[in-house]
């Protein structure tokens, strides 16, 4: 092996990672030269130097936000299927499953209760839009004189739901809400 | 004999969240070293570190044992490295080699700097990219060879050569710096 090659192998005769052939040509021209002996003592010296220093790396808050990125990444898409399962017994799969959600919700809906109600479903509440002048102090002496109370909204346009927890807001508080000052529209949520 | 990181890989790409953790942890340290041992930017080094194991828990499924994992998430980090340093008009032209043949080194000079860090350092970071990565992986990782070739995707002669450069590069360095000391 010419010493330009020993010289090559030498850092990795320091790391100690040469298959036996190697290391047994770089010991033999270590006994017979002297100078890479020295080269050897340097290389030493660096490895050992290089490896006492500790790297000031992010740990945990490097991992901490892996994790969230990776939680983050798994709401907005799904987890692409193992390798070795076809994408498209995927595609299939997930139609199927699709096909029954619908199927069972149909069933559902046709025989719930009559009394039954999903949230966010209610009979008889009113939308109104309040007059912007009205303070929450005008709002809540109205509503409170009614026994109404506030069940949603704002909505972009500002629009506001009303419910009486009692029962269906009467046509009496209906016409009491649109002749109210606080009040500029006022209608049935049909 | 078997790869011990490779049934954590197998997990990852099964979608595991422990097994990355797992992962990031067995390697965290290393690569963030070899990171920034090129950029000599903590945040800058902190983003890749990141990026790289996002890719890791993106992309486990295409592993395939061909490589250990170490040398596979390494090859992944380099790339990025590269791939920021080309983005920013910081990458040495490749292959890039010194010229050195009539500088006289002091070999027992540099036997002295080379126990001291702060030398090392200093001549490390005068080292082009790809000498630095393969002088990086050989000391602070001891891979072999074959390993280094895979990381940097080369043949193996390439970082033989890259190595024999670097390690004159580095005892002309050192040897430069005790012998400014020994004048001052």
């Amino acid at each position: 092996m010419a010493r330009e090659d020993i010289e090559a192998l030498l850092p990795f005769y320091a790391n100690g990672t040469l298959s036996d052939a190697e290391r047994a040509e770089v010991e033999a021209a270590l006994a017979e030269d002297p100078s890479l002996d020295l080269e050897l003592s340097v290389l030493r010296a660096m490895r050992e130097n290089l490896q006492s220093e500790e790297p000031g790396s992010p740990g945990e808050f490097g991992l901490a936000r892996l994790m969230r990125e990776v939680d983050r990444e798994a709401r907005a898409q799904p987890r692409a299927p193992a390798r070795g399962i076809p994408v498209r017994f995927w595609q299939v799969a997930a139609a199927l499953a699709l096909v029954a959600l619908v199927a069972q919700s149909l069933f559902l809906f046709d025989s719930r209760a009559p009394d039954y109600r999903l949230a966010g479903e209610a009979d008889g509440q009113i939308v109104v839009a309040f007059d912007p002048e009205a303070t929450e102090a005008d709002i809540r002496a109205l509503l409170n004189g009614l026994g109404l109370e506030i069940v949603g909204g704002p909505s972009a346009l500002g629009l506001y739901e009303l419910a009486d927890p009692a029962g269906e807001v009467t046509e009496a508080d209906l016409e009491a809400l649109r002749g109210a000052p606080q009040v500029e529209s006022a209608d049935r949520n049909d | 004999m078997e790869d011990p990181l490779s049934p954590l890989m197998t997990a990852i790409a099964s979608g595991d969240r422990a097994a990355l953790a797992g992962l990031y942890q067995r390697l965290e340290k290393p690569v963030y070293r070899f990171i920034q041992s090129k950029l000599n930017d903590p945040h800058e080094s902190a983003d890749i570190l990141h990026d790289v194991f996002m890719d890791v828990w993106r992309s486990a499924g295409r592993f395939e044992g061909r490589s250990k994992v170490q040398t596979w998430v390494f090859g992944i980090a380099w790339r990025k490295v590269i791939d920021l340093r080309r983005k920013s008009g910081r990458m040495d032209l490749p292959g890039e080699t010194p010229d050195i043949a009539d500088e006289h080194v002091d070999t027992e000079a540099a036997v002295l700097a080379g126990q001291e860090a702060v030398h090392v350092r200093h001549c490390l970071g005068e080292l082009g990219d790809e000498h630095r990565m393969a002088i990086s992986l050989a000391f602070y990782e001891d891979m072999a060879y074959g390993q280094i070739a895979e990381v940097a995707g080369v043949p193996e002669g390439t970082i033989k050569t890259r190595i024999y450069h670097a390690k004159k590069l580095l005892l002309r360095c050192l040897s430069g710096r005790v012998t400014r000391e020994a004048r001052a």
